[in-house]
């Protein structure tokens, strides 16, 4: 399509019911109320002069450019700050109107370069439109003062700032404030002088506090803030709608291009999930598409000593079938497995397990969800029914009270993370939604512009449970249960035993005082908060999950939830922040052992019986290995095989030591990636994978909301990765031809009910769904739950603390636990690549003041983090955002090998790996151990090909 | 032996403090009281009710021993007789932070009615008044009143616009210095009539004595106006934040940034709720109209100014001070009758009226009357009382120039015809000055004027044009040799 | 720690945390039934695995039969 920017309102829609009609320039025009006249013109087609309203933010009045005539009104008000009434006459071109634009125009003019035909916005520029509009022909002033010279800010990797183009609209920092709020930026000095500024002078966009999310940028209406690869390469000439290849809230973007190059990625207004807003890594964090260590060839290695030999895909697919039978042959089928990606399509993730079941013949499948929400899928399944969150992201829009546990949005889900901040601001005197904060750190959410939780619980890792339960027992003694929606939707019996156990003495905040060191007094304060505030909704991530309790603490959740009456509606429910772009959908395609596609559990005969009918195959009833059990039979030697799609086991597993030994015992190793990733050093074939810019395809983000992937430049490597799977299972003997991802989502939809509804040409016209999506709900489920649950009752568990066995002691005295940061993405493969490193170029360990001194360091020292499994070293970063006795790292980067010390504890229920609770010691360190300095020539080695030169 | 003396900011410059240790070391009891307005005569002394000033030291030992000539009863003086003081009818006369002298001339008996009238009582006493905004817009009390009162929110606020930025006058800086439990006591009464349980008061940084005086005079009266309660806030040096939604910003810890209307501070003011912002004398009204009468109050004035105005008196005059009068009286009878004239005995040439944004207006104006409408038709504005005085010496190019300087200066920056128009006016006029294509210049002018009339935000950008189109129309030969527009 | 002692700790676990259930031996053999590929089911059932606790030893023997 050809290139036209995204419409502008003006100013934002109002939800209103009530409708007024007006008449605009003659025409009859009617809008819902409290809409602005300018919007009003502008959904009927007249595009009133303006520059300082954009309808992504509040209305300002001040360029004064879009000023109307209203008859009975004196004077010439503003058509964005004036609502409409009923019959209202407005004249948006008159003489006198066109004099006072004029007028306006010839300030704005006289005080901006004349350099169009240069600047970087040419063909893109609101100025240089509205001049044209406005008829603009001379400016007369002499113009002695301007802001010509000044000097520009280039500082931030990804945007220029050059005050000289600036017209002081303020949409740059209403967009911080509004929309990401961070609130970055302000306009310094006033009158003439004024001028944005991010922090301090001195500081510049980079210094400050600016977190890169582009959300001035593209508010900008000049060149003042402009991406540099616009000024790198010119405007682009069209637009396609795709989704973000990041995080689980699942932004959807106009990829602009020109050609096959893409020149800059601009949030879509029209995603239901981001309304146009982005992070820092979807906005900009695209080059590691082009960076020089994108393999583009297959190769193959008989072992992993030796160097890589690049090889044609053909040779490629027909070596991987031969091993992969060749082992089958020689010790049984199960000796074979597969690992469906997160980052990948939900196509591609289909194809993976079904050339698993269908093409292995056994159930050996799994995905990275099982180091990271897998409880979430355990526990609510047993709680409501459906292994899903219940909300969409708007819903937050409705909460009164917001219970975030585990989970620290600013950082992992940004954009999802500005829109609850929207709502925890005060705004138009509605007070902003209470906070409760369950997190062993400090998080940003805790204290932030305008924002303030109410309760910051700051407990021991590894005791959500004692948490949880303390604060159930709160609301049950404390008669704050909601009888009516227990009565309702709950099972009696569960219910009362659970009532029961949790009014125990022993659950009570006072008695798990000790275990939690959470103050008895916040946690009742906290509990009845929830119970009484309102709508209480409920966040949480692999804070939750990533313990030996994850399951049960998911449950806990759920029976909060249902406890006061906190489901079936907008504001409420539980809602999982899914960490990739597609873990959901990986999840929902039957990645994990146990289940086919749609969570129906193997051994059902009837749903297996419809699989084995369309697929014409006879499928293993039993379960399969999980990724950990994988590991295990591989050093047991009965598991040999392992076909991995965009999955960095050996960086992002625990206890790398043992991942290590798992791979190097098996015969064929197949990774499938865009990059030679650290289990890549383990790989004898390597097959280059596409990045999401290079298929067609979906992603379904953490609300269910299933959105389409667009290709918008042909894959690097010549094929997408559904067509090398698909090479691959027809190179095993499975007749597979699907022609395009459309056709693998209508065999979905087929097999699928919760899918019934779906294909590319709905999403297409719809934009994205939501499953279930089926004749009773056509259009998609914003709202899960909300006549009944999806297993009939709610299903109370009686959740009680178990202690990890993962105990502090002399030798390992800290509690580590790890967490994400905003610049950087999971194990860093493709924000490493990226100009992000400026902002997070190494792991550091946050370590409280009191054990800093304790042991004698200092900010920035090196020290040695050890464990029972291992050790590692990083620079230490001292803060007080930890409490003493627990520190905090990333794993973003390889060289610092995190889970070297994390252990192989993992959830009771579904494995899911306790990477939130090791015990450790900290002491000073002259720099990376000898073994990561070994780990790291080693990896270099691996990479190595045959022609002595790293790969790309 | 007991004198009385004026503790006033305008008192304390002319050295009354001096004056005051003066008598008290020759151990006579001091009174320090407000200031009766009387800028030419103070240090003003009162001993038994006779006024002696200005004073110095000097003066001391012949006040007390009786030799000193005296002005007579200050309270019969021409200055004072001429005067309906019912805003400032305590000017001069009680102790500002004394609860005694203002329960004793009649203090908190508006506030006593008030609580016995229900809030729709109050409304309509307000509104039957005819009060209007005495801050400079001049809409009338009673309605926006009504309006907060009838409002949804959280909360209700009351304001006191006390950021008096307009030159030449000092009117809002009297009333916290001198009678500030009369504002209390209004503000109180605001907070009855709309529903409001809390109030600030903005003060400009500039008054530090006021500042002070007001914060004592809230903790004194606390328990007066409970459950009410009061807190000062204080500007930091913009003129701009004398605008009410900008106020509203420095309050809330914004930068002075006019809002956009709508939404009415009425609606969604301070903190995003329902507000009363006026101006610290539409407040100090109140009490009287509640306590006497509001037919009382409108019984004075003319057309649809009802009610008295405290005019301030300033510039080049030979009798500046507080001047309360109802509205009526003509523009020469306040300079030439009331004022005396200039200061310097030189001819009266021109007189802003309304602050450094109101019209200059020659002496053939002189028989506007003083009141809203009249004077709106004239292109000029009452503002908040403010008259300047200046005598035939007065460059009206340079006044011209002035008032965009002065825009450019207190600009907030917010709107493009206000931020960019009013440097491109001094730039303009500075070539009109030396006779640079003066006729190009002056139409160029009178564009932006039109421009920064229409299109400017708030009043700050739009009233500019006011001071510099009169001065090129009323007065074109002081524009590049005489070439009119 | 060797895979057969890593299983008996994922059973043990498994039975702790289903100890409120109706009938906890039962749940946890459902639940390694559900899960466990049959080669881990096949290594817990042994006769002779040592360190787990009454209840994971009660769902085992449940599960035995069937492995």
């Amino acid at each position: 399509m050809t290139y036209q920017p995204q419409a502008d309102f003006g100013t934002p829609v109002s939800n209103a019911d009530e409708m007024v009609t007006l008449l605009i320039d003659g025409r009859e025009v009617t809008v819902a109320a409290g809409s602005s006249v300018m919007r009003a013109a502008a959904e009927q087609g007249t595009a009133i002069p303006k520059l300082c309203a954009t309808d992504m933010l509040e209305s300002f009045g001040s360029c004064r450019l879009c000023l109307v005539e209203i008859d009975g009104v004196n004077g010439t008000p503003a058509s964005c700050t004036t609502p409409v009434a009923p019959g209202m006459i407005v004249h948006t071109q008159t003489p006198r109107l066109q004099k006072l634009r004029k007028g306006v125009m010839e300030l704005y003019i006289s005080d901006h370069p004349l350099d169009c035909l240069t600047c970087a916005a040419n063909g893109d520029c609101e100025l240089q439109d509205q001049a044209g509009a406005v008829g603009l022909r001379d400016v007369r002033y002499a113009a002695d003062a301007t802001h010509l010279g000044q000097a520009k800010d280039l500082s931030n990797p990804y945007f220029d700032f050059d005050p000289a183009k600036c017209i002081a609209c303020s949409r740059c920092v209403r967009a911080c404030d509004e929309v990401q709020g961070t609130l970055a930026l302000t306009m310094a000095h006033r009158g003439f002088a004024s001028k944005i500024s991010a922090g301090l002078a001195s500081e510049g966009f980079l210094g400050s506090e600016c977190v890169s999310c582009g959300a001035c940028v593209q508010a900008c209406p000049t060149a003042t803030l402009i991406e540099k690869s616009v000024v790198e390469i010119g405007t682009p000439d069209r637009a396609i709608v795709t989704t973000c290849a990041y995080c689980g809230v699942g932004c959807t973007f106009r990829a602009e291009m020109r050609g096959e190059q893409l020149v800059r990625m601009v949030p879509w207004k029209e995603g239901k999930a981001n309304h146009g807003h982005s992070c820092v890594k979807g906005r900009f964090a695209w080059g590691y598409a082009q960076h020089r260590d994108r393999v583009l060839k297959p190769m193959i290695r008989a072992s992993i000593d030796q160097p890589w030999r690049e090889v044609d895909w053909d040779e490629a697919i027909t070596y991987a079938a031969s091993e992969l039978q060749r082992i089958s042959a020689q010790y049984g089928r199960h000796a074979l497995g597969g690992i469906t990606s997160s980052r990948c399509t939900n196509e591609e993730t289909f194809l993976v397990q079904k050339l698993v079941r269908a093409g292995f013949g056994n159930n050996n499948v799994d995905t990275c969800a099982r180091v990271c929400h897998s409880p979430t899928g355990y526990g609510l399944k047993t709680t409501f029914g459906t292994s899903a969150g219940t909300q969409d992201f708007d819903s937050v829009d409705d909460s009164d009270v917001i219970l975030v546990i585990g989970a620290n949005p600013t950082d992992a889900h940004p954009v999802f993370a500005s829109r609850m901040k929207r709502r925890l601001r005060p705004q138009n005197g509605r007070p902003g939604a209470r906070l409760i904060v369950i997190d062993p750190r400090r998080i940003d959410l805790v204290r932030s512009p305008h924002i303030a939780a109410d309760y910051h619980l700051p407990l021991r890792p590894g005791t959500n449970v004692a948490v949880l339960t303390a604060m159930a027992h709160v609301i049950v003694t404390e008669g704050l249960v909601d009888q009516a929606f227990i009565a309702e939707r709950c099972d009696a019996d569960e219910y009362r035993d659970w009532a029961d156990f949790v009014s125990l003495p022993r659950n009570s905040p006072e008695a798990l005082e000790p275990v939690t060191n959470v103050a008895a007094a916040d946690l009742r304060g906290a509990a009845r908060l929830f119970a009484t505030g309102g709508n209480g909704a409920i966040y949480y991530g692999l804070g939750v999950t990533e313990h030996s309790q994850g399951s049960s603490t998911v449950m806990a959740i759920a029976n909060l939830a249902m406890a006061t009456g906190n489901i079936g509606r907008r504001g409420v429910g539980v809602n999982p922040l899914r960490g990739q772009n597609n873990v959901q959908g990986a999840c929902d395609m039957g990645s994990f052992p146990h289940e086919l596609p749609g969570y129906r559990h193997i051994s059902d005969d009837q749903v297996r019986g419809l699989f084995e009918r369309d697929w014409g195959v006879t499928l293993d009833p039993e379960p399969g290995l999980r990724i950990p059990n994988m590991l295990d039979a591989a050093t047991d030697g009965s598991f040999k095989a392992i076909y991995i799609q965009g999955e960095d086991l050996l960086q992002s597993d625990p206890n790398s030591r043992h991942v290590a030994a798992g791979l190097a015992a098996m015969e064929c190793v197949i990774v499938h990636d865009i990059f030679l990733n650290e289990t890549a050093n383990y790989a004898h074939i390597f097959l280059p994978g596409s990045t999401f810019l290079e298929k067609d395809g979906t992603f379904t983000n953490a609300e269910r909301r299933i959105q389409l992937v667009r290709k918008v430049m042909s894959p690097l490597t010549g094929l997408a990765d559904w067509q090398v799977t698909q090479r691959l299972a027809q190179a095993m003997g499975l007749d597979w031809d699907y022609s395009h991802p459309s056709e693998i989502m209508d065999e979905i939809a087929r097999l699928t009910p919760s899918f019934a509804g779906v294909s590319h040409a709905h999403l297409d016209v719809a934009g994205s769904l939501q499953w279930p999506v089926n004749a009773a709900a056509p259009e998609g489920t914003p709202i899960m739950h909300e006549q009944g649950f999806g297993r009939g009752k709610g299903k109370f568990v009686v959740t009680d603390y178990v202690p990890t066995d993962e105990k502090t002691g002399p030798r390992f005295p800290l509690l580590l636990t790890t967490g994400r940061i905003l610049s950087q993405y999971n194990v860093g493969s493709q924000t490493r690549r990226t100009l992000n490193e400026v902002w997070h170029d190494e792991d550091v360990l946050e370590i409280h003041p009191v054990d800093a001194e304790d042991r004698g360091l200092k900010m920035g020292d090196w020290v040695k983090l050890a464990s029972r499994v291992g050790e590692t070293s990083l620079r230490a970063y001292v803060t007080d955002r930890v409490a003493p006795g627990v520190v905090y790292t990333t794993f973003h980067h390889p060289e610092t090998q995190a889970n070297v010390v994390t252990t192989e504890f993992s959830d009771w229920a579904t494995n899911c790996p306790e990477y939130k609770v090791t015990a450790v010691q900290v002491s000073p360190s002259n720099g990376p151990t000898d073994w990561q300095r070994a780990h790291d020539a080693w990896a270099t080695q691996s990479r190595r090909t045959r022609y002595g030169d790293l790969p790309g | 032996m007991k004198v009385r003396l004026s503790d006033d900011a305008v008192a304390r410059a002319c050295g009354a403090d001096v004056v005051a240790a003066a008598f008290i070391e020759a151990g006579v009891e001091v009174e320090r009281v407000s200031s009766w307005g009387m800028h030419w005569l103070e240090p003003l002394v009162e001993l038994d009710g006779l006024g002696y000033g200005p004073v110095t030291v000097a003066d001391v030992p012949t006040i007390i021993d009786g030799t000193a000539n005296s002005i007579g009863r200050i309270e019969d003086h021409p200055f004072i007789k001429a005067q309906t003081r019912i805003t400032f009818a305590r000017a001069g006369r009680t102790r500002p932070l004394n609860l005694d002298d203002y329960a004793a001339t009649g203090g908190w008996q508006g506030l006593a009615k008030a609580r016995t009238m229900g809030a729709a009582e109050i409304l309509d006493a307000v509104i039957a008044s005819g009060l209007r905004g005495r801050g400079g817009a001049g809409f009338p009390t009673g309605i926006k009143w009504r309006t907060v009162a009838g409002a949804q929110g959280p909360h209700k606020y009351i304001v006191a616009n006390a950021d008096e930025g307009d030159s030449g006058t000092f009117a809002d800086r009297m009333m916290m210095e001198g009678d500030p439990f009369q504002l209390i006591e209004g503000m109180a009464i605001a907070g009855l009539a709309v529903g409001a349980d809390a109030g600030f008061v903005y003060i400009r940084s500039e008054y530090p004595h006021a500042i002070a005086k007001m914060r004592a005079a809230i903790t004194a009266s606390a328990h007066l106006v409970a459950p009410f309660i009061l807190e000062v806030r204080v500007g930091a040096g913009a003129y701009v934040c004398g605008e009410e939604t900008s106020l509203l910003n420095s309050i809330e810890g914004r930068r002075g940034e006019v809002r956009a209307k709508p939404p009415l501070p009425a609606l969604k003011g301070l903190f995003g709720c329902p507000t009363v912002v006026n101006n610290v004398l539409t407040f100090a009204a109140v009490p009287w109209i509640i306590a006497q009468g509001a037919e009382k109050y409108a019984a004075l004035g003319m057309g649809s100014s009802r009610g008295t105005m405290p005019i301030q008196l300033a510039g080049n005059i030979l009798h500046g001070g507080l001047f309360e009068t109802g509205f009526g009286m003509s523009l020469g009878q306040l300079v030439n009758d009331i004022g005396g004239g200039s200061f310097s005995g030189r001819p009266v040439r021109a007189v802003q009226v309304g602050g450094p944004l109101g019209a200059y207006h020659p002496i053939s104006q002189f028989d506007l009357p003083f009141d809203y409408e009249a004077f709106a038709a004239a292109n000029g504005l009452i503002g908040h009382g403010g008259i300047v005085v200046f005598d035939d010496t007065v460059d009206m190019a340079g006044q011209a120039r002035f008032a965009f300087a002065f825009c450019a200066a207190e600009s907030c920056g917010k709107c493009t015809p206000c931020r960019i128009g009013s440097t491109r006016g001094v730039e303009t006029i500075d070539r009109i000055i030396p006779g640079e294509e003066v006729a190009a210049n002056l139409a160029l002018v009178t564009d932006l004027c039109d421009t920064m009339k229409s299109a400017s935000l708030c009043a700050l950008g739009g009233f500019t044009p006011y001071p510099v189109m009169s001065a090129i129309t009323q007065f074109p030969e002081d524009f590049g040799g005489g070439e009119a527009a | 720690m060797t895979h057969l002692e890593k299983l008996v700790m994922m059973a043990n676990q498994i039975a702790q945390n289903l100890a409120h259930e109706p009938d906890p031996a039962a749940a946890a053999a459902e639940h390694i039934r559900l899960f466990w590929d049959p080669r881990m089911r096949a290594m817990i059932c042994a006769e002779e695995v040592a360190g787990l606790m009454p209840t994971a030893k009660a769902a085992v023997a449940l599960i035995r039969p069937m492995a």
